[in-house]
């Protein structure tokens, strides 16, 4: 039982970055290795709002939502738009782009350069304070289980919700759709395809950004701490299918448990490595991920 | 006839081109201390890697992003007998000793679990032989399941890459085998026929250069005639080539594999420049940076590909020394690949080329 909430926390952690990863892969075919930054960036607005402002955890959800929104936004303005229809060059141009965020974050955006540090950045390691609530454990069914999953959880539950909604509820959303399954048809019918992109690759990067923050919360902050998050969670879109949520989230749940119980069963290295060869297999087999939309 | 003489022009260029750059890199030795010969040595070294890339993706549309795995395993290969080789070493290498169950015996067969498949690298010859076919035979195992499957375009980088990953995370976890996170690192020098390879000295480069040299002129061997017309049309149009009736998966686990064996063959010249091999050389970051490299120059160009990796390596280990430029480096770096992405994406080489090609065809972004 806790092997299994320990998969159900780290399926929660690799769908909240997988969930955005998804929606800008799966809609503009864009594949954004400065993501992980983007968990990166969630992460280091923790620190340093924590450190500098006072807030606490919850509140920093939605500023790092915005920050990391933010930094999405002028990615795909600059760089990204010029991209679309040449798949791999993105990977190598946003490769690029994660570099260079790693580094600002190293040398204090540059300031470093001139002799000025500000607590929570550089190549150090940080820590964030949890708030004393999500700190404690509860038991269920038995087993002793901590908030602090129970809280990723819920989190994760409640931002597929939303993504959920935003994407079939919403104007927004099926203009998305539109534009995902037909951009110059879409484009004609006086849907603005460039904006949509923008916003969606805005979207999706603030949702990295609140996987930070979560992760900040367990995890020890540091420049180069994103980059295993985007290849696990650029393995759970492709092995759950492309463009479709519900796959992107089960995919999560079951690569997430498959870790934790080989890793409880043999050890972590096998975990990940039994990992790998799932989604390999996965894709050798069923290319089109284990959920496949039907398409027209 | 006007085009037949500018046809010319270009390839007499490149002819000039690829004549003044290795005719450089021949004196080159005579202008740098022992430090820096070294360097320079490894520097080639990511061009044969860069080449490797630009066979398989440059000409076939293979972008593999597990070009590190089959780097490491050469470079492991050679490091095992080399590490046989060091006295220190002798009769069980060090590493195992440390790993071993107290009561073990203390030979090859049994010292710790699997050590008996390093006896065979008690010959040097094997550990040189291995650090070409292991890779090839690894790459023809994976090509083979991939290709088969008809797996193309973005689904074989990520296979690829996630093979890397687990060759890594083997390597870390068999520490009793293989040194786990610290890889083998003290090793003898090469010595064949009684003459010693010195990391420092010029022997080295030469013999990475030669090596450079030989691999490309293959390169231009196989990719210049028929073969690599083929690759090229299953780049452009994989069904149609395959509609035409060219065996695809064929011609593509060929290049597959001979890129891979590349990729070896410079993880040996790596093992011998830098007197290590580690688990960090099948890093993603690694894998990417050789992708890179090859873009920077001319992801179509065997020759640009190399210049690229040697461009960048050069002007990055310029930065290092500066306390300066040191913290900017990176950017500078991720800046230059995303300028290299946007602005030019056929490299260094699709610049000389459009220098020569005024003809106004229009350009098109060839090996994506």
């Amino acid at each position: 039982m806790e092997t299994f909430v320990i998969g159900l926390s780290i399926g929660s952690i690799l769908f909240m970055v997988a969930l955005g990863l998804a929606i800008i892969y799966g809609t503009m075919k864009v594949i954004n290795l400065a993501h992980g930054e983007m968990v990166m960036i969630g992460a280091y607005t923790t620190v340093l709002a924590t450190k500098h402002l006072g807030f606490n955890l919850y509140l920093c959800i939605p500023l790092a939502f915005l920050v990391t929104a933010a930094f999405g936004y002028v990615i795909e303005r600059t760089v990204v738009r010029r991209l679309y229809g040449r798949l791999l060059d993105t990977l190598l141009a946003t490769w690029g782009i994660a570099l260079i965020l790693q580094q600002l974050i190293r040398i204090h955006f540059g300031l470093g350069l001139f002799g000025i540090h500000i607590d929570g950045l550089g190549s150090d390691l940080q820590n964030v304070p949890v708030p004393s609530e999500l700190q404690q454990a509860f038991q269920f069914l038995g087993a002793n289980i901590p908030v602090y999953r129970a809280f990723l959880f819920v989190m994760a539950l409640l931002l597929g919700a939303v993504s959920w909604w935003l994407i079939f509820k919403t104007r927004f959303g099926s203009q998305l759709r539109a534009v995902s399954v037909a951009r110059n048809t879409a484009s004609a019918c006086g849907i603005n395809d460039k904006r949509v992109n923008t916003l969606a690759f805005a979207y999706g990067s603030g949702l990295a950004g609140i996987a930070g923050v979560l992760v900040s919360g367990f995890k020890t902050v540091s420049p180069d701490m994103g980059t295993p998050y985007v290849v696990d969670a650029f393995l759970v879109v492709v092995a759950g299918g492309v463009g479709h949520l519900m796959g992107t989230l089960l995919s999560a749940g079951i690569l997430g448990e498959v870790q934790s119980f080989v890793a409880t069963w043999l050890n972590d290295v096998y975990g990940r490595t039994v990992l790998f060869t799932v989604v390999i297999l996965i894709l050798l087999f069923k290319p089109q991920g284990l959920f496949v939309t039907k398409s027209r | 006839m006007r085009m037949m003489e500018e046809r010319m022009t270009y390839r007499t260029a490149s002819l000039v081109a690829y004549v003044a750059f290795f005719a450089l890199l021949m004196v080159l030795p005579f202008f740098l201390n022992s430090f820096w010969t070294n360097r320079m040595a490894t520097y080639l070294v990511y061009s044969i890697c860069a080449l490797g890339i630009s066979m398989s993706w440059g000409y076939a549309g293979i972008l593999s992003l597990g070009q590190g795995l089959f780097f490491g395993m050469g470079a492991y290969m050679l490091a095992m007998s080399l590490t046989l080789a060091d006295p220190g070493n002798n009769p069980v290498p060090e590493l195992m000793l440390l790993n071993m169950e107290p009561d073990a015996v203390r030979d090859l067969c049994c010292v710790t679990t699997g050590s008996f498949l390093w006896i065979p690298f008690r010959w040097v010859i094997v550990g040189i032989l291995a650090g070409i076919l292991v890779p090839c035979i690894l790459a023809a195992v994976i090509g083979y399941v991939m290709f088969k499957r008809r797996t193309t375009g973005v689904y074989v980088s990520i296979i690829t890459l996630a093979f890397a990953l687990i060759g890594q995370l083997l390597i870390i976890n068999n520490q009793p085998l293989t040194g786990g996170f610290n890889g083998l690192a003290s090793l003898a020098s090469l010595e064949i026929f009684g003459f010693e390879f010195d990391p420092y000295g010029p022997s080295i480069y030469y013999l990475v250069t030669l090596t450079l040299l030989a691999v490309i002129l293959l390169a231009r061997y196989l990719l210049s005639g028929r073969v690599g017309q083929v690759l090229k049309a299953i780049r452009e149009d994989e069904a149609r080539a395959r509609y035409l009736g060219y065996d695809v998966e064929n011609y593509k686990l060929f290049i597959f594999c001979v890129s891979a064996g590349v990729a070896g063959l410079a993880g040996m010249l790596f093992t011998l420049t830098s007197e290590f091999a580690a688990p960090s050389l099948m890093a993603t970051s690694f894998s990417i940076s050789m992708v890179i490299w090859a873009a920077t120059g001319g992801r179509a160009s065997l020759l640009g590909a190399c210049i690229g990796a040697l461009l960048v390596n050069f002007i990055g280990s310029l930065a290092s020394e500066s306390a300066t430029f040191q913290p900017v480096w990176p950017i500078i770096l991720g800046g230059l690949f995303v300028f290299v992405v946007l602005v030019m994406p056929n490299g260094i080489a699709g610049i000389f080329k459009d220098f020569f090609d005024r003809r106004s065809a229009p350009r098109t972004v060839e090996g994506r």
